[in-house]
């Protein structure tokens, strides 16, 4: 094993946990069913791309169009990235969050992340369309030997992921997460106690945007890349698979969930040689075993490898 | 100016094919609560049944009839392998939602290494030209309006006049009365997978039949559109997703003339935010996406 292949797996496994770590929030401990978290991913990667990317005159740069190119230094573009996140998440949250039964909300949100693709492949001049953005610079890369860079950013990342398993942790045992448990599981009674489901529900869907905006800032700077090909709406169904397999509502689960599902599919199918059957074969059964994981965990172990722990008052009669 | 009165001509055929398929995908839902969304993937498949008999040498008339069989076996399988276990078990509506976006993400994947990634178009000659003033179609979407008339009112004779489209309504309303009244509400389940499952074969193969050629991705768009009608219309109300039908056929259709084809769902999918954001319950419905779950 070489240390390219350690340190992808390393990045990408940072990428995944932070992202099911949001997704565990908002739909583990407050049970918004998110099917458009990965357009904020998406909007975080295109912030920080475009935040740290000259402007599309620059002679390297002429072969693609694109709004902004403002050439920022480097925390400045993830920071943009995961502001942006917490942004959209305001319009989309108070559309969905705010009347509909949420069952209407996973189909809203299902819906707006298949159009944003759309959109944004077809709008060139905004973000390049179908072909994306290409040659984003790869933060604070004329600082370090290519050799080493690689390292550098592995280090970045267990920052960054650390950082947001700590928020992560600090919510799900906070009298805040108390109150988001008390809604998922009964709303009708949480409200009638005095808390307010929309506000709950709109701050944990903005931070949990923050935190898609970040990973999508991340990931961007390491693939140095960006398209709508990349974001489709199946990438969301595989971070679902991963916190319902881990175990929904457990930051731990969570965690176990990125790296079973999303990283460990990946590395197994790896070895599948891809000469087998028609061509596109491999992915193809790669998505069937996703949507089969999601529906024998559901009928098996709908709590997952890590259930979350009961919390139960110590007075209460039994 | 013409081209608006052909783009309402284009309309009135886009309207018959999403109302078919409204009509389905809101029984559905009305009746077993159940939010299909592997609905557009049912249709493709069917699409794809009529195309490889098509293929064979059949007309395309004969491969709608079996596309509609092939849909209704298929649904009705569908929700006895997977939903109504599930719904049995007591799995919540947003339990059931992702099972059935499971369900989608795994049909289309499994007809991909089957049918390919390439568009497929049906070998049938699109009959003549018919004119009325600017708005031009073809002997086919003549054909497709008619049977789409032809479809609503048998599915309105069905629920107003019959016993069974009676115990339908009653299981919609209240399942549990309906079955304290002696209806067999299980039986009448299967009939409505069975009828809209056959709605769902039948527009797939008409919607691909209207479209110059057809491929696994567009199983996604047809969902969108779908949706929007039935939301539009108030979820769960079929002549609310007829009405929904009309209306969003004719605002993608007139956009598509003023603005760009590109871009029909996004419309579809804007006028879903304004009927979400405006009126949740829909045009139709007294309980809509308001009402608490249940």
């Amino acid at each position: 094993m070489n240390s390219y292949y350690a340190i992808n797996l390393l990045i990408y496994a940072g990428v995944d946990i932070i992202a099911c770590l949001a997704l565990n929030l908002q739909f583990g401990v407050a049970g918004i069913v998110n099917f458009s978290f990965i357009v904020f991913q998406a909007v975080g990667a295109y912030t920080a791309a475009v935040l740290s990317m000259p402007p599309d005159t620059a002679p390297d740069y002429s072969f693609q169009i694109y709004v902004g190119g403002l050439q920022l230094p480097f925390p400045i573009p993830w920071i943009g990235g995961a502001i942006a996140g917490g942004l959209l998440a305001v319009p989309v949250g108070f559309v969905v969050l705010r009347k509909l039964r949420s069952d209407y909300q996973a189909i809203a949100l299902l819906v707006l992340s298949v159009i944003a693709n759309t959109v944004i492949t077809n709008a060139r001049p905004f973000l390049n369309g179908a072909a994306g953005l290409a040659l984003v610079p790869a933060p604070l890369a004329d600082l370090f030997d290519p050799a080493t860079y690689g390292y550098f950013y592995v280090g970045l990342t267990a920052v960054c992921t650390a950082l947001v398993a700590l928020v992560a942790f600090r919510i799900v045992n906070s009298p805040y997460g108390r109150t988001l448990r008390a809604m998922r599981e009964h709303e009708v009674a949480a409200t009638a106690i005095g808390k307010n489901p929309v506000a709950l529900k709109m701050t944990i869907f903005i931070v949990g945007g923050v935190i898609a905006g970040l990973s999508g800032g991340i990931l961007t700077g390491y693939i140095t890349f960006w398209a709508p090909s990349v974001w489709l709406y199946p990438e969301t169904i595989i971070l679902f698979a991963a916190v319902i397999v881990g175990g929904r509502g457990n930051n731990l689960g969570a965690v176990l969930g990125a790296l079973l599902v999303p990283v460990g599919f990946e590395e197994v199918t790896r070895f599948i040689p891809s000469s087998i059957g028609p061509p596109g074969l491999i992915p193809a059964l790669q998505w069937v075993a996703i949507g089969l994981l999601i529906i024998g965990f559901l009928w098996f172990r709908p709590e997952g490898v890590r259930p979350e722990p009961r919390r139960v008052f110590e007075g209460a009669p039994d | 100016m013409s081209l608006f009165v052909a783009a309402f001509g284009f309309g009135l055929v886009s309207m018959s094919v999403i109302a078919i398929a409204a009509v389905g995908f809101t029984m559905q839902f009305g009746i077993t609560n159940m939010i299909n969304l592997a609905y557009g993937e049912v249709m493709i498949s069917s699409a794809y049944v009529a195309y490889y008999l098509n293929k064979a040498g059949i007309s395309i008339w004969i491969g709608m009839v079996v596309g509609a069989l092939f849909g209704a076996a298929f649904s009705f399988l569908l929700n006895r392998i997977v939903y109504a276990p599930f719904q049995r078990k007591g799995t919540s509506y947003l339990g059931m939602v992702i099972v059935s976006l499971a369900i989608s993400l795994m049909m289309a994947n499994l007809l991909l290494p089957i049918v390919g990634y390439y568009s497929v178009s049906y070998q049938e000659g699109t009959g003549g030209l018919i004119r009325l003033g600017a708005i031009i179609l073809t002997t086919n979407q003549i054909l497709i309006i008619g049977i789409a008339v032809v479809v609503m009112l048998l599915i309105h004779g069905l629920l107003k006049y019959t016993r069974l489209g009676k115990a339908m309504r009653a299981t919609s309303a209240n399942p549990t009365l309906a079955r304290n009244c002696g209806i067999p509400t299980q039986r009448v389940v299967d009939a409505v997978w069975l009828i809209t499952g056959a709605l769902c074969g039948l527009a797939g193969v008409v919607a691909a039949l209207n479209s110059d050629s057809f491929a696994i991705a567009n199983g996604a768009a047809f969902l969108i559109t779908i949706l929007a009608a039935a939301v539009l219309g108030g979820a769960g109300q079929p002549y609310g997703a007829m009405i929904g039908a009309v209306l969003i056929g004719l605002i993608t259709e007139l956009s598509a003339a003023a603005w760009s084809p590109e871009y029909k769902e996004v419309v579809a999918f804007g006028v879903l935010v304004l009927v979400m954001v405006l009126r949740p319950q829909g045009l139709l419905a007294k309980r809509g996406a308001m009402a608490a779950a249940g």
